[in-house]
């Protein structure tokens, strides 16, 4: 493993306004940071603006630019060009303007998008017939006419219909309608909707030089329209919006995005070879042309728990095509990260995660949720990251023969290496994502205040934060800290805009879920859920920052040693275990592992050596921090997983797996034998589930009514055991050596007054030092054996030669008062090794003279408990000894640092015994 | 009879033989002195600046020649960012001090002055063999020197002079490489530096006569050294063509294009020449290679012709070549259809080679305003009227539209009077369906003459810091738009991240019209003031397209060949296997590599 500092882009630049060791460890450091902010607010008091912030908040960013690991996330796929451009850029409030001017104005404006260069200008009709005529769709037209024995003209009709579903029928007027109607809804909801500036520039350029694919995250309704507007304001051409066809179940608002550019797509349309291949063609008829911005949502729906979903590839393996078949000569992925400092469907989510249905979409629903209009939603924050061009993307990876050999218009099933470029793709992009996503304060004192309940001290609370702000700059998490505010200040707001969820109470913070005093037990059990839920979807927007560290620093409390190989199986296995549930870029775990080690030494939470993993004194409220941040997650898998290797014996579906595991959980809890309420969620739910058929544990099988389940109980116990007893666990992936021990001297027996040397001493019997050092308290050791020997004993020894049983019986009764013992040391002791058999004793003249000449004596012997902790205790198949009793040269000849030839002599339980 | 035809045909052959050996002195190099000695073709035409800085093509041989070009100069400051005050010098002759030594056995020597066959260690005579038009080897001959040149020079007269050749380098184990017209632009005549015997360079242009005509089977049998312009001259004494007609038919030899998988532009009539052949014999150092029989197809088995025809030197030498003729045509008429943009031009040649097929002799499609426009001569007023009224009227029928990417396609007839009348006709209708508009044969005929004074383009801009080449391939008609449009694009970008400071010149023409594709042809050049390594940085530009021609679906070569240049990717074109059955070839014919060029695999 290369040392991970060998590859840091750059060093931080030099931080003016904190103090230096701010990024220390210690919780109580950031005290300084707060006042050094303080004081530069004061400094720049006057200036006004959102956009032309500088000073501190600058250095902020750039500190947090500096942090390693996310540019180098890409690297199996991506040249260090990246390195270098790292600056995030400043916010500009587009809400403002809109306060200040009309918005019908607004509205009205003149509107000259830039578009595409190539573009030759045409309606949405247009491009409908000529999907319609597309050799891509007629073929397959004509391969379904050949099958079904129908008429081209039917499925033609079909197809027509499929398009009039499907196809969005741009308007300006109804973009002005948005962009009116939208102002005042946004004005209403949201303090501020801040936009990186520079990043729209450089959209700007993209959409004129190739086709543009927007892919913004998706956490709420909001998103769906959010771009446009933007775009709009912006004066850009407008996308295209991928949307689920549950939308056009309401009445007018469907029929109104489509005219705002919305396009549908059924949920699922795996089997239907003509929707897919109309729908392909009429994705792609629209990017090749460069008609307009495509946007979709690589997370595929809103992801309820404000974690970043797992990417689906179907779209985005159509709008990549066009390059690969060389119709495009490029085509730019644009990462969007829209955060909400407050989610607008937060309630209705937790609700949704515990099992309460969604409300269907319907403009009623709508109509109904106006309520909120009157709710304060916060700050909406928008990044529009580097457009990243496919080109550089593909460059060396894509076999090109594929395209050439076949037609281009010719359905063709991606071949191996292009769904694993497409994936990469996809997981880069939501990495991207990620990377620029917001993190508000109420994010950390979400994350802080979920590891502290019922509640907490708010002066506390403060501190905390203030120290977990530092961690997450140094893990490159791109918080925004409302104008520098003081730390005090930032959390009293994140209360007040958050006073559903927490509220301060007596100068203590606690979650809100007392709705009904005095319910019943489930009652409670359900209301404080809710709460928790609520506040994890802010903390869980941490995850992805900190899943690298925190995987490193659970594994290092789950290894049975600090060895880096160890602690590197016990990392791999949790990250193969909560693949779904966080983002990994796929088959770089080695990478992961090491940037989770570089960022934990960072922080001083760890040292490395080169063999060696070990947390450090000052960094253990890091680790402990971190691996009770992901402790709902380890105990919630472990809960589930237990479910499933209890529970499910039969075949199952998810429909019959959700409820059940969540009964399961419910009544756990309901007796008080677990605090884990997040396992609660749906969501981890699902995901468990899934990881353990990705791990071979369930296997999934498709069925005519849909997917079914089978546990391999086995398997799932196993898994299990290694979050249970991962202490004692093996590494797995090797087999050729021994766990390491610790070997401590002690005198055998209790009642002497233990050396003190030998109670310091963990020295290993290998060392020749430690040995000779052992020499003096092995010879006490001798004479206190030998003066507990009883008579009777002695007699028995006497009479050995023929009382077998007799023999074993008092190496029986030395086993039981040190049942850990491994090597009895007393060198050229008179009572001589403790024989486990009459048997195979050697005499005298069976132990060679040294090849000095000098006598060979006794000097220790290892007994058979070592078998035990080297784990090749099973019968028949390791190794297996009696006890083995080691010869020395009495004059200790040879005094240099080389080996020397010494004897052992083997004795088994029974059998003969062997050189 | 034609039992007894070698005989006298011997007899003849000797004759000759000896009337070349006397004439050694004056004979010899007088083609070599008519051709630049470091640029395209004749050392009397040339693009020049005259004193009033107007441009001007020099000689008579052409009829652009003595012309003079008024808006050029505009054109190449204007589009390369070049100036005429910015000058390279070029050596103007060798240093014969450079040139390596020449390292002969002498024993060879003597085995070769006793065959009678002239030779020469010459160093100018060994560095004109030494190259072909490759803009690097321009470039090395304009300023540096190669590191490794053939030590000597043969020209063998005849087929049983190569015979011989062969068998001594068999003998001395030596490195023979072919020669014919030295047009190669694959680096296939370059000497591989690590070849450590005596390199041989094998002059095939003393074997350049018409051995026969057979007027009842249209075929005539040819010495493989002649040059396509003699061929086509001398065979019109009788009445007759070949109608093979690449653009470099003024230098390159009979025996290069059968080496090479030469492709003429008259394909779509008399074919390219697998198509032309019917008979081959090649010296290997195996032995003879040769058919049994003249016939216009056989089955047995695959035909091993085809291991011949463009094995680029590798496995013998072509002596004499069996080749298709035709009556002169009775009638010829050029033609020329303007496009408002290159989609539409494509569409009609794709619409014309479906309908037409091999109906007309050539149909060439290029951007009117990337060259065409700038070599407008000034006598050629008619013709200049007539643009500027066709862009007015361009203008006012179609809405929106932009001469300067207004496309010509340049038109050939061939046949008797009233068919070519005929096809003209329907070539003119399917143009005017995709929005042609017939431009006058005069137009056409310019074209025609541009291919051949193009190549002399680029001597000029190397004396103004521009370096330029073309390259070629061959691609499906569904890709052609895509394709010249990501490999325009990609020397666009490739120009501006390897630093050239001024926009490059990229612009591609369709040259040939198949049933199933096209060829195209693509210009790229660029002024290359301010880089320090101009030839490297040109050669990575050229890689990187040609990595997009094979993404886009485009082959490695359409007749230019492989040679050297594109060698690392025939693996990729063909194939592990298909390179291995060339290798086993190669290796039963030639074991001991004495056709060590260093081509192809």
């Amino acid at each position: 493993m290369a040392p991970p500092m060998a590859r840091c882009p750059r060093l931080p630049p030099p931080n003016r306004t904190r103090q230096p060791g701010r990024g220390g460890a210690g919780p109580w450091a950031p005290r300084e940071a707060a006042a050094g902010s303080r004081a530069a607010r004061r400094g720049r008091a006057g200036e006004r603006g959102a956009g032309r912030r500088s000073g501190a908040r600058r250095t902020m960013a750039t500190e947090a630019a500096a942090a390693p690991g996310r540019a180098r996330r890409g690297a199996p796929m991506y040249s260090q060009k990246e390195l270098t451009s790292k600056k995030r850029d400043e916010f500009e409030d587009i809400l403002e303007e809109r306060r200040l001017s009309s918005d019908l104005r607004y509205a009205m404006k003149c509107y000259t998008p830039v578009i595409y260069k190539g573009l030759s200008p045409c309606k949405p009709n247009a491009i409908k017939s000529a999907v319609l005529q597309s050799e891509q769709v007629q073929y397959v037209i004509k391969q379904l006419a050949k099958e079904m024995g129908e008429s081209p003209d039917i499925i033609q009709e079909e197809a027509t219909e499929i398009l009039d579903e499907m196809g969005h029928r741009m308007q300006l007027g109804a973009v002005r309608f948005f962009a009116f109607t939208l102002s005042k809804i946004f004005k209403q909801l949201f303090q501020r909707v801040c936009v990186n500036e520079e990043g729209m520039q450089r959209l700007q350029h993209a959409i004129q030089e190739h086709p543009v694919v927007l892919l913004p995250s998706h956490r709420s309704y909001v998103d769906f329209l959010m771009l446009s507007y933007l775009l709009y304001t912006y004066d850009l051409a407008l996308p295209v919006i991928a949307a689920g066809i549950d939308f056009l179940g309401m009445k007018i608002v469907g029929e109104l995005l489509r005219r705002a550019g919305a396009f549908f797509m059924r949920r699922s349309f795996g089997g239907n070879r003509l929707y897919w291949a109309v729908f392909a063609e009429y994705v792609k008829t629209m990017l090749r042309s460069g008609y307009a911005p495509i946007e979709f949502f690589l997370e595929g729906t809103r992801s309820r728990t404000a974690k970043t979903l797992t990417p689906k590839f179907g779209l985005l393996s159509i709008v990549m095509e066009p390059f690969f078949k060389r119709e495009v000569f490029d085509t730019y992925l644009v990462p969007i990260s829209i955060s909400y400092e407050r989610i607008l469907e937060e309630s209705l989510y937790a609700y949704e995660l515990l099992g309460v249905p969604k409300p269907k979409e319907s403009t009623s629903g709508l109509l109904k949720a106006r309520r909120i209009l009157s709710d304060n939603f916060g700050t909406i924050h928008i990044y529009v990251g580097q457009p990243v061009s496919l080109r550089t993307l593909a460059s060396g990876r894509i076999n090109r023969c594929p395209y050439n050999l076949v037609p281009r218009h010719l359905p063709q099933k991606p071949s191996e290496d292009i769904q694993e470029f497409v994936s990469d793709v996809a997981y880069k992009m939501e990495l991207l994502q990620i990377e620029n996503m917001v993190l508000s304060p109420w994010v950390l004192v979400a994350a802080v205040l979920l590891q502290n309940l019922p509640a907490m001290e708010f002066e506390l609370l403060i501190e905390k934060t203030l120290w977990l702000k530092g961690l997450t700059q140094t893990f490159g998490g791109f918080i925004e800290w409302p104008d520098n505010l003081c730390a005090k200040k930032a959390v009293l707001s994140g209360l007040t805009l958050h006073s559903n969820i927490a509220s301060l109470v007596d100068g203590h913070v606690v979650l809100n879920d007392k709705g009904m005093e005095d319910g019943a037990v489930g009652e409670m059990v359900f209301r404080h859920a809710l709460a928790v839920l609520m506040c994890a979807t802010y903390r869980n927007q941490l995850l992805n920052v900190f899943v690298r560290p925190a995987l490193v620093a659970i594994a290092l409390q789950m290894a049975p040693s600090f060895r880096k190989e160890e602690v590197y199986s016990c990392f791999n296995f949790l990250r193969d275990v909560f693949s779904d549930e966080f983002i990994f870029f796929p088959g770089i775990s080695l990478k992961d592992f090491e940037e989770g080690c570089f960022l934990l030494t960072k922080c001083d939470a760890i040292q490395t050596s080169q063999q060696e993993i070990y947390p450090t004194d000052k960094g253990s409220g890091t680790v402990s921090f971190l691996s009770a941040m992901f402790r709902p997650f380890v105990e919630g898998y472990q809960l589930i997983f237990r479910y499933l290797s209890k529970e499910m014996k039969e075949a199952f579906t998810e429909k019959q797996f959700i409820p059940g595991v969540r009964n399961f959980v419910f009544q756990l809890l309901e007796k008080g034998s677990t605090q884990c309420y997040e396992a609660l969620s749906s969501d981890m739910q699902k995901n468990a589930l899934s990881a353990l058929v990705q791990l071979g544990a369930v296997k999934k099988k498709k069925m005519p009514s849909g997917f079914t389940y089978n546990v391999n109980q086995e398997a799932v116990s196993k898994i299990l055991d290694m979050f249970d007893d991962s202490a004692d666990a093996i590494p797995e992936h090797n087999e050729f050596l021994f766990p390491e021990y610790e070997i401590l001297i002690e005198p055998e027996e209790p009642e002497f007054p233990a050396d003190s040397t030998d109670d310091e001493q963990g020295a290993e019997d290998t060392s020749k030092g430690a040995k000779e050092q052992e020499e003096l308290g092995a010879a006490g050791t001798a004479d206190e054996a030998f003066q507990s020997l009883d008579e009777e004993t002695l007699e028995a020894m006497a009479k050995h030669e023929t009382e077998e049983e007799k023999i074993f019986q008092m190496f029986k009764k030395q086993v039981a008062a040190e049942p850990e013992q491994i090597i009895r040391y007393c060198r050229g002791g008179e009572e001589g090794p403790l024989w486990v058999s009459g048997e195979n004793r050697p005499e005298e003249k069976d132990i060679p003279n040294c090849v000095c000449g000098a006598k060979r004596i006794f000097e220790f012997q290892i007994m058979p408990q070592l078998l035990n902790h080297l784990q090749v205790d099973s019968l028949g198949e390791s190794i297996d000894w009696g006890t083995l009793v080691v010869y020395t040269c009495a004059d200790s000849c040879g005094g240099g640092s080389e080996y020397l030839e010494e004897f052992i002599w083997k004795q088994d339980y029974s059998m003969g015994c062997t050189l | 009879l034609v039992n007894c035809f070698p005989k006298p045909y011997n007899r003849k052959a000797f004759w000759i033989c000896s009337m070349l050996i006397l004439s050694l002195m004056f004979f010899f190099p007088l083609r070599q002195e008519l051709l630049k000695w470091n640029g395209w073709g004749y050392n009397d035409s040339k693009f020049i600046f005259n004193k009033k800085g107007q441009a001007e093509f020099t000689g008579k041989r052409y009829r652009l020649g003595g012309m003079v070009l008024p808006t050029f100069k505009e054109w190449i400051e204007k589009t390369f960012g070049a100036s005429l005050e910015h000058k390279t010098t070029s050596r103007a002759s060798l240093n014969v001090n450079d040139v390596p030594p020449s390292i002969v056995n002498e024993e060879f020597l003597q085995d070769l002055r006793a065959t009678k066959i002239s030779y020469s260690q010459d160093a100018e005579d060994r560095v004109f063999r030494a190259h072909g038009h490759c803009l690097h080897e321009i470039f090395v001959l304009r300023e540096g020197m190669f590191k490794r040149i053939p030590d000597i020079v043969v020209w063998p007269v005849c087929h049983e002079d190569v015979v011989k050749i062969v068998e001594l380098a068999c003998k001395h184990n030596l490195c023979i490489i072919p020669f014919g017209g030295g047009t190669s632009v694959s680096s296939a005549l370059e000497c591989p530096e690590e070849e450590k015997r005596t390199i041989v360079s094998l002059d095939t242009s003393q074997m350049n006569r018409i051995l026969w005509i057979d007027e009842k089977n249209l075929t005539a049998c040819v010495e493989a050294g002649i040059v396509g312009q003699d061929l086509e001259k001398q065979l019109a004494e009788s009445g007759f063509c070949t109608g093979h007609e690449p653009d470099s038919m003024e230098f390159s030899s009979l025996g290069g294009w059968v080496a090479t998988r030469a492709s003429g532009m008259k394909k779509n009539i008399y074919g390219n020449i697998e198509d032309l052949v019917i008979h081959i014999k090649m010296v290997t150092p195996r032995g003879i290679v040769e058919k049994n029989c003249q016939v216009p197809r056989m089955s047995t088995g695959p035909d091993i012709h085809h291991f011949i025809m463009g094995s680029e030197g590798t496995l013998g030498v072509v002596t004499e070549v069996t080749i298709k003729i035709r009556p002169v045509p009775e009638y010829q008429k050029y033609g020329s259809v303007v496009f408002p943009n290159f989609e539409r031009g494509v569409a009609c040649l794709r619409e014309v080679a479906k309908i037409l097929r091999a109906l007309f002799a050539s149909i060439c499609l290029f951007l009117l305003f990337a060259k065409g426009h700038a070599l407008k001569p000034q006598v050629a007023s008619i013709f200049t009227s007539f643009l500027d009224g066709l862009k007015k009227f361009y203008i006012t029928k179609f809405k929106g539209f932009d001469p300067n990417i207004l496309c010509v396609a340049t038109l050939l007839f061939e046949g008797d009077r009233e068919k070519v009348l005929q096809h003209e006709k329907q070539v003119y209708d399917i143009a005017t369906k995709f929005g042609g508009l017939a431009a006058g044969e005069d137009n056409g005929q310019r074209g025609y003459m541009l291919t051949f004074v193009i190549a002399y383009l680029r001597d000029l801009g190397l004396d103004y810091y521009v370096i330029g080449e073309s390259f070629e391939t061959s691609v499906p008609w569904d890709r052609v738009l895509d394709l010249c449009r990501n490999v325009k694009e990609r020397i666009v970008r490739e120009c501006k991240e390897k630093g050239v400071q001024f926009a490059p010149l990229s612009t591609c023409r369709v040259t040939q019209t198949y049933d199933a594709g096209a060829c195209v042809y693509f210009y790229f050049a660029f002024n290359y003031r301010g880089i320090s390594d101009p030839i490297h940085v040109y050669e990575q530009i050229e890689r990187a397209a040609r990595e997009e021609i094979l993404a886009n679906g485009g082959s490695l070569s359409h007749h230019h060949g492989v040679g050297k240049l594109r060698k690392r990717w025939m693996k990729e074109s063909i194939s592990d296997v298909g390179l291995g059955m060339l290798r086993s070839v190669k290796e039963y014919v030639d074991p001991n590599n004495i056709f060590g060029n260093k081509n192809l695999l």
